[in-house]
């Protein structure tokens, strides 16, 4: 199996198994306690279905998009993730460049293996900084300043991080970052060479924007849930956002917003965006779909500021259900990182031009040319 | 694999599973007829989601309720569950001691292998006992007297076993109590020798607190349908309930209320509580969930008596759901047992210990500070 065999997300995710050491593999892969809510952002889209329209002259389709103020050509992006250059040696410098290539957002997250002057340096299409509010001031002033200097347009909250998820994936695999070898690890890194070769090669691993900071992460092995739970802050509150918004004083989003009350205490503290989003499942599980909790949060908020509908798309057509309801862009993280780990920044183009490719198909069937002409009445919710 | 493996519920079941002879293993798994009920138990929690709010500025949330007029410091405890001594040979004393530890009740079956006085003897914490209506109507009495005696707080009533359910798996392994050994049942307590070693080296197996007035079930091999329409009246009716809790006279529950209209009944005779339970889906197969009906019935009698849920809980955000449902608390009777089989005393303190995590770092994530903000608009109910 190879890149070209991989025709759509799971194609993609069983490359990245063949590739990865598997508890790097299941890092992405798993979510939190028994998975629930990582199924259901998927399994939600399935609830409903698409009406289409016939005979209304579709040979060209736009899907532009514009949020922050930016225009993107394609009406999702590549939402933050952390530790990018595990699962592939060139990490955010593969995914940036992919980006670009399709002129949409690249999400860099606080926990990125580059550093956002290099990912600045590198291209010029829009670029979103996701944030982490630690308990220490100095490095939460250190990564607003930089993304500034370094010209990102969006800055991203975090708020559904206030304490670790229990990814018992992770405890079984023995996840860490850096990397740590175990005895029950060492047989599935011995067996992807390859993956072993080129992390000790290209490079050391760094967390740039907090190593300065804090040794966890870098030279002192921790996991992602223990780093939520031990170095961010978790009085983080309204008051604290707001001053973080006008510190920035550019576009400001909260991501991980499910309730409609928050939403609307987001428009409040000059929020200009949302991402309704659960973490892709990996923080509180039987919570709320994004998908499933989307229409009530437009309906009280989307004119006031941009909806983006994040975790769960593995399909065009997801992405054309969540748009019809009124999503300003879809975001999605494993969406692109099994195709990172399978091919760094060739399969992330991959993995974009097969969702491009399936949006302009469907909004051809769907008798759409235009991303503002989908609407509620395309979709019916079963019963 | 051992206790330090076990993560959540299916870890303590594989490792209980290996620890004890297979009877003995499926008399605890198993559940009525085609266990329908059983599975819905668990499965009744995912058809509806939580709704967290953010920035809430949490800090260490507060777990503790009041439950049959005691503070305990978290909404679960254990459900009272017969012959303990077969699954280790701490028996009940073990799952007293961790229930204390962590400040909630241990609850005493009227089969237990250890005498009310025994375990008052051991355990200062809250004590529930579990009642059987007997035929003979002195063995009653004489339990509720030496409950009282011996400090317990509170008595429940167990109404949905008039008859005993249909335990195919019970059938098949030939399960009775005490033990008897097969010809089929021989090599898997073989397999288990030091289940064996230690049923044979500790004290005899009874059932202490009727084994003087009936050598069933103690010194004659009995299965538990056979005893349980041997000894129990099945002609019991509201009288008799009344009856109970006029001579108890303190808090007390109906275990196995599952209408509306019972539940208003158990208000009128007194009640302090009722136990919404199917029995673990032991007895009616095909029978209505716990938590599809929580609602229901909290809606029409929640503000006037304590509404514990018993059934299906393998997870903190199950507590999470049923407590917004309208629940006081829940308990649980198979998740302890396994644990229970899994490592005696360390295994319920290990499990108690997952669920106190699981239900605060899951309050974290919620937004909420205490349980009373866990109300009907933290849950939603997809269509």
């Amino acid at each position: 199996m190879n890149l070209n065999n991989c025709h759509n997300f799971s194609d993609f995710k069983k490359l990245a198994k063949k590739k990865l050491p598997s508890p790097i593999f299941h890092y992405i892969d798993g979510a939190a306690d028994d998975e629930i809510t990582y199924g259901r952002n998927t399994s939600a889209f399935n609830d409903v279905d698409l009406v289409p329209n016939v005979l209304r002259g579709v040979e060209n389709v736009d899907l532009s998009t514009t949020i922050f103020g930016k225009k993107l050509d394609l009406p999702f992006y590549l939402a933050p993730t952390a530790l990018q250059r595990l699962f592939h040696y060139d990490g955010e410098r593969a995914v940036g460049k992919a980006a670009q290539k399709f002129n949409t957002m690249f999400g860099v997250s606080a926990l990125a293996t580059v550093s956002v002057e290099e990912i600045s340096s590198m291209i010029d299409t829009p670029k979103m900084f996701q944030f982490y509010f630690h308990k220490d001031r100095g490095l939460n002033d250190s990564c607003l300043e930089r993304a500034k200097a370094a010209k990102f347009d969006v800055m991203a909250l975090t708020v559904d991080t206030i304490t670790g998820g229990n990814r018992e994936r992770d405890l079984r695999t023995g996840f860490t970052s850096p990397p740590k070898l175990t005895l029950s690890s060492l047989f599935s890194f011995a067996t992807k060479p390859m993956w072993g070769i080129n992390y000790l090669t290209k490079g050391k691993f760094e967390l740039p924007h907090l190593q300065d900071y804090v040794k966890e992460g870098t030279d002192t092995n921790t996991s992602i849930g223990q780093y939520f739970s031990t170095m961010l802050d978790q009085s983080m509150n309204w008051k604290d956002a707001e001053k973080l918004c006008s510190q920035w004083g550019g576009h400001f989003a909260l991501k991980g917003i499910m309730s409609v009350e928050d939403a609307k205490r987001a428009v409040d503290i000059g929020c200009t965006g949302i991402m309704v989003s659960n973490h892709g499942g990996r923080q509180l599980d039987g919570s709320r779909a994004p998908f499933d909790q989307l229409a009530e949060i437009i309906d009280a908020v989307g004119d006031k500021l941009d909806v983006i509908c994040e975790g769960g798309f593995q399909r065009g057509t997801h992405m054309l259900k969540a748009l019809s309801l009124g999503a300003k862009a879809c975001s999605g993280g494993r969406l692109y990182l099994y195709a990172l780990a399978a091919g760094g920044q060739e399969g992330v183009e991959r993995a974009i031009e097969k969702y491009k490719a399936e949006l302009v198909r469907d909004m051809k069937l769907m008798g759409c040319t235009k991303i503002s002409e989908l609407n509620r009445n395309n979709l019916r919710f079963r019963r | 694999m051992n206790l330090k493996d076990c993560h959540n519920f299916s870890d303590f079941r594989k490792l209980a599973k290996k620890k004890l002879p297979s009877p003995i293993f499926h008399y605890i798994d198993g559940g009525a007829d085609d266990e329908i009920t059983l599975r819905r138990n668990t499965e009744s929690f995912n058809e509806c989601d939580l709704l967290p709010n953010i920035l809430a500025s949490v800090g260490k949330p507060d777990l503790s309720t009041t439950l049959f007029g005691k503070k305990i410091e978290m909404p679960i405890f254990l459900s009272p569950s017969a012959m303990q001594r077969l699954y280790h040979h701490e028996g009940d004393l073990a799952s007293a001691r961790a229930a204390e530890k962590f400040g909630t009740f241990y609850s005493m079956s009227t089969m237990a292998n250890n005498t009310i006085e025994e375990v008052s003897n051991v355990s200062n914490g809250p004590k529930l006992f579990q009642l059987y209506v007997h035929k003979d109507k002195s063995i009653t009495d004489d339990l509720i007297d030496r409950s009282r005696i011996s400090g317990f707080d509170a008595m429940c009533l167990t109404v949905d076993t008039l008859v005993a359910g249909n335990r195919e798996k019970d059938h098949r392994t030939g399960f009775t109590t005490p033990p008897r050994l097969t010809l089929q049942s021989l090599i898997s307590f073989a397999m288990c020798p030091e289940w064996v070693f230690n049923y044979f080296t500790h004290k005899k197996f009874e059932l202490s607190n009727v084994a003087k007035k009936t050598d069933k079930g103690t010194n004659i091999s009995k299965s538990v349908i056979e005893y349980i329409n041997e000894q129990y009246d099945p002609a019991m009716n509201w009288k008799d309930a009344e009856y109970c809790v006029k001579k108890w006279n303190g808090p007390f529950a109906l275990k196995g209320v599952m209408s509306v209209e019972d539940a208003k009944r158990a208000i009128d005779i007194g009640c302090t509580a009722i136990m919404i339970s199917n029995h673990g889906g032991r007895q009616l197969d095909g029978s209505r969930s716990p938590f599809d009906q929580v609602k229901a019935i909290s809606d029409a009698v929640g503000d006037k008596l304590e509404i514990i849920l018993d059934g299906g809980i393998r997870r903190g955000t199950h507590v999470l759901k049923a407590l917004a449902a309208g629940a006081t608390a829940c308990s649980f009777g198979k998740m302890f047992l396994f644990a229970l089989s899994s490592g005696g005393q360390h295994g319920v303190e290990r499990l108690l210990q997952n669920m106190h995590d699981e239900i605060n770092r899951n309050m974290i994530l919620m937004g909420c500070k205490n349980l009373k903000e866990l109300d009907a608009t933290k849950l939603i109910y997809r269509k």
